[in-house]
């Protein structure tokens, strides 16, 4: 379970930021007041644009951020009080986030294994178990760096899902992937949910939201406009698909900025 | 820990390119380099003494070619003789062969030499000169000017002075017997301890340089420090891994540099004649040196951790630990320049870096007390614990790990 209660984060911004951002002011609201709560079981996605603030609230979520308001709870434990206890539950995946080009999936994978503190035994059933599912026992002993940019992501997200995690966060997941490869990872997280994990994701990509995600939650500059259900946002917005949905949430609430 | 120091390891050790920049190239550069400037010193030694000199004499005195047979300086040198109307004009062509190297050197007596020379009774009278052109900077020039010294003009010298006074002794007022004390041990150590703490300071650091930047800044770069946060371990124990992971590694590579050092050292020498004089440690002392290179090292880790996590990438760190190098270089010079002065102060000890320095200076020539091994050991122990935590700290700083 996640629970977001009125998570704000603002970062500070120096003189170069302000100028790419061409803005006077020297903080940036990347989250505003985003209160939200995913269980168990479901796949939540977090629907805006690009710089609207999902990266951060899953950052926030994952315990590399710290919220400037508000807190955020993983399975019961607070991220800034027992970070921990939540990354032993969590895995969180992005495209910045990368392996180590220079080894291979099998020695990262019992790498991390021992840094999650699993014996050998565990991390050798995982193993076989993870990259059979992945393909990946073909390549398990070449670098990373020889890898192609799929396979790359697929022994990504088998390092990361070495200790079994209740929780898992997945920041655009598909972003520059093939759609084969994407394809897979869309796979993956329906299997994880309906394995009763709690999976957690952020989007730009209508047609991945309405296909993939149990809940959406749109978020516009930095704040929850709404969430439900695929079928509640269309009837919320009198809306035919979510591209229509979003777009007319979008004109009312990002107006009153310019 | 274990984890993250074994990883460190492995990185390096598993990478060709790695272990070739780290250990191979360090020894093949000091072999190559120290090498070729023993051979090249012995060749020109060699080359100097083995090649006959060109020498041109004006008015050579009586007796002149009989001494040069009998001291066989006719056989080290061709001698040409000019005689005594030998046009001024000719002698400055001479003396621009001089300086160009086709003549090594040219001999002009004055032309009553002899005469004079034993004419001279009372002070007042005439006293003869001779006339000796050489060029100082041209090898062959400066051998053949001592040479001639020696054997021409001192022998030149003894024979008109016995001729004078008819026994030699005469001229010695007294015999100097020169007695040499000093420390054995001083004595040996006196020039490594010049060279040796500024090179090991030097090596030590440049050895580190690129292994902490790459592992701390290039792990930023490349995205996969934010995964090792991710995971469930205590932040000082991955900085504590990373440390003792890269500290054995620099304490390899500077292994490597200093022991090739070493053994490429006696091929320089061999051009250099004893210049150098050797070491021994008793055991403390190689226990002492090893617990000071290795305090060193983890301290030279810890502040390079320290600068670079503050960099983005790998470029940024190199560039931000430059400074750092230049102190460390000139903390270094400043023992070397401290042989044999003064005695520091016992503080001096404690700064980083240069107390390291003159801790081993001080070892080689046996005069380091526990106090000062202590102090400057110690300190760099605190120093470095104290930036582990700093390092800690940093490492939950969202806005310098993520560039948040």
């Amino acid at each position: 379970m996640i629970e977001i209660k009125n998570l704000t984060k603002v970062y500070k911004l120096n003189k170069k930021k302000m100028m790419e951002l061409r803005t006077k002011e020297t903080t940036k609201k990347a989250a505003n007041d985003i209160t939200l709560t995913a269980r168990p079981g479901e796949i939540y996605g977090l629907l805006g644009p690009n710089g609207a603030g999902k990266t951060t609230t899953l950052r926030c979520v994952a315990t590399l951020l710290t919220p400037t308001e508000g807190s955020v709870s993983v399975c019961g434990y607070d991220t800034v009080k027992q970070p921990d206890k939540v990354r032993e539950s969590i895995c969180f995946l992005t495209n910045e986030i990368k392996l180590d080009p220079h080894f291979s999936p099998k020695y990262l994978f019992q790498f991390f294994g021992r840094l999650h503190g699993i014996d050998e035994a565990t991390i050798e059933a995982r193993r076989k178990e993870l990259f059979e599912y992945f393909d990946i026992t073909d390549f398990e002993n070449k670098k990373i760096e020889e890898l192609s940019t799929g396979m790359k992501q697929k022994a990504s997200i088998a390092v990361s899902l070495v200790h079994d995690p209740k929780v898992v966060i997945f920041d655009e997941p598909t972003n520059g992937l093939d759609i084969i490869t994407a394809r897979n990872v869309t796979d993956l997280l329906q299997k994880l949910r309906d394995e009763g994990k709690l999976v957690i994701i952020s989007t730009h990509i209508m047609s991945e939201a309405e296909k993939l995600c149990d809940r959406i939650g749109i978020i516009i500059d930095g704040k929850k406009i709404t969430e439900g259900t695929l079928p509640e946002l269309l009837a919320e917005t009198n809306a035919a698909d979510l591209e229509d949905a979003f777009f007319n949430l979008y004109k009312v609430h990002h107006k009153e900025e310019k | 820990m274990k984890d993250i120091f074994k990883k460190e390891i492995f990185r390096v050790f598993s990478d060709k390119k790695m272990i070739f920049s780290l250990f191979i190239l360090p020894a093949i550069l000091m072999f190559g380099i120290y090498g070729l400037m023993g051979s090249l010193m012995n060749n020109m030694v060699a080359d100097v003494e083995e090649h006959i000199s060109t020498v041109y004499v004006q008015n050579a005195p009586e007796g002149f070619e009989d001494l040069a047979e009998v001291t066989g300086y006719a056989q080290t040198a061709n001698i040409n003789y000019l005689s005594a109307d030998t046009s001024a004009n000719k002698i400055a062509e001479y003396k621009d062969q001089v300086l160009n190297g086709g003549i090594d050197l040219l001999v002009v007596f004055d032309k009553e030499f002899m005469a004079q020379a034993q004419a001279y009774e009372n002070a007042g009278d005439p006293i003869p000169s001779v006339n000796v052109a050489y060029n100082s900077t041209l090898n062959y020039s400066s051998a053949a000017r001592s040479v001639f010294n020696g054997m021409m003009l001192g022998g030149l010298e003894n024979v008109l002075l016995q001729n004078r006074f008819g026994n030699l002794d005469l001229l010695t007022v007294f015999n100097t017997n020169e007695e040499l004390i000093v420390n054995e041990d001083k004595a040996n150590g006196e020039f490594l301890s010049m060279m040796l703490p500024y090179l090991i300071v030097m090596l030590i650091f440049a050895g580190a340089m690129g292994l902490v930047t790459d592992a701390i800044a290039g792990e930023k770069e490349r995205g996969t420090m934010a995964n090792m946060l991710l995971s469930p371990v205590k932040r000082s124990s991955i900085v504590f891994g990373k440390l003792f992971g890269l500290s054995v590694l620099s304490v390899l590579s500077s292994l490597v540099y200093a022991g090739s050092m070493i053994l490429a050292m006696p091929m320089m020498m061999d051009g250099m004649g004893e210049l150098g004089g050797s070491v021994s440690l008793s055991p403390l002392q190689i226990a002492e040196l090893l617990g000071i290179i290795v305090s060193m090292v983890l301290f030279n880790v810890s502040a390079l951790c320290l600068i670079s996590v503050f960099a983005k990438n790998a470029k940024e760190a190199n560039a931000y630990v430059m400074p750092l190098y230049m102190a460390v270089i000139i903390l270094g010079m400043l023992t070397m320049f401290n042989a044999g002065g003064a005695a520091p102060a016992t503080t001096a000890y404690a700064i980083p870096i240069y107390g390291s320095s003159l801790a081993i200076q001080a070892l080689v020539t046996n005069e380091l007390t526990l106090v000062q091994f202590g102090l400057s050991v110690g300190m760099n122990v605190v120093l470095m614990l104290v930036m582990v935590v700093a390092i800690s700290k940093i490492f939950n700083n969202e806005k310098i790990m993520l560039n948040a």
